[in-house]
């Protein structure tokens, strides 16, 4: 008896890939305009406000983390990272030094909402003796469950 | 004659994107852990000009706003609940700020309330007042050592 082979042929299953690489260069421009390299990473949780305004790019930074990690004081100029500074004295020293280079630099004071009130008075001091003219108090944006 | 014919192949020209895919993602996973969703917004205030004058202090020509440990305030003297202060707080500057738009505001704050306590009302300070409403033109923020100093001037013993 003749034995019909059968000519099957292997569909071969394939994902359309071609819109692929627009995707994903799509995505590259995208984190390539918004990339923003943050100057200091200190894990805050910042005061909530319905006030808010752009904070210009490029200011200096003066970070307190929280209570539970010790409220230390950090410092940027906003070009490079921060660093911890212990007393109000170096933080004087610091934002003379920036204001010296750049009168109108503007100042970040990016604080825990639970830090001791004290700790963001004795910066505010710090700025104010080194003659900055403008502070900007990072904030979240307050919404109505808040 | 025979026709000799020349049995040449095209070579095609082709580039290799075989690998392109990984460079993409790998970038895309790239920009993705290293950058940051950053919060760029918040209040701002304008520290006053160097001015040699001594100005003329007089307790009663501001509205003294004293935020205390727990987030209560003193408002010129008289105590306010945290929980009245969204819904007194600016009718009763309003109110003064009639008699004499240019009175300046003082906030101060207890060293003992938290940065979240004085912010809470310096938000509220900072909103813009509905139609018809007056603008609080001056908002100062005197630091403790300020605070020393013009009780020092005024012969105040704390």
């Amino acid at each position: 008896m003749a034995v019909i082979r059968g000519r099957e042929k292997k569909s071969g299953g394939e994902i359309f890939t071609a819109s692929m690489a627009d995707i994903v260069f799509l995505l590259i421009v995208f984190f390539v305009l918004t990339y923003n390299t943050e100057v200091d990473r200190t894990q805050v949780d910042l005061p909530e406000t319905w006030v808010r305004k752009n904070i210009p790019k490029k200011a200096a930074v003066i970070s307190i983390s929280s209570p539970d990690q010790g409220e230390v004081v950090r410092v940027s100029t906003g070009e490079e990272m921060s660093l911890p500074v212990s007393t109000d004295e170096e933080v004087i020293t610091f934002a003379s030094t920036v204001v010296a280079q750049d009168p109108a630099k503007e100042f970040i004071i990016k604080a825990d909402a639970d830090v001791h009130y004290q700790k963001v008075d004795a910066v505010l001091d710090a700025l104010k003796q080194s003659k900055v003219k403008v502070i900007f108090l990072l904030s979240d944006q307050k919404t109505v469950d808040g | 004659m025979g026709v000799f014919k020349n049995n040449k192949r095209e070579i095609e020209s082709e580039i290799f994107t075989g690998s392109m895919a990984d460079i993409s993602f790998l970038l895309i996973i790239y920009f993705m852990v290293t950058s940051v969703f950053s919060a760029t917004r918040g209040l701002d205030f304008a520290l006053p000009e160097d001015n040699n004058e001594t100005p003329e202090i007089k307790q009663e020509d501001s509205i003294d706003v004293f935020v205390q440990p727990g987030g209560d305030l003193q408002l010129d003297g008289n105590p306010m609940a945290r929980e009245q202060i969204a819904d007194k707080l600016l009718p009763y500057i309003e109110e003064t700020l009639r008699e004499n738009p240019k009175k300046p505001v003082i906030l101060r704050t207890d060293p003992d309330a938290t940065y979240g306590n004085m912010i809470y009302v310096f938000d509220i300070l900072r909103t813009p007042i509905e139609d018809g409403g007056i603008k609080i033109e001056t908002i100062s923020i005197p630091t403790q050592r300020e605070i020393s100093n013009i009780w020092t001037m005024l012969g105040v013993a704390q």
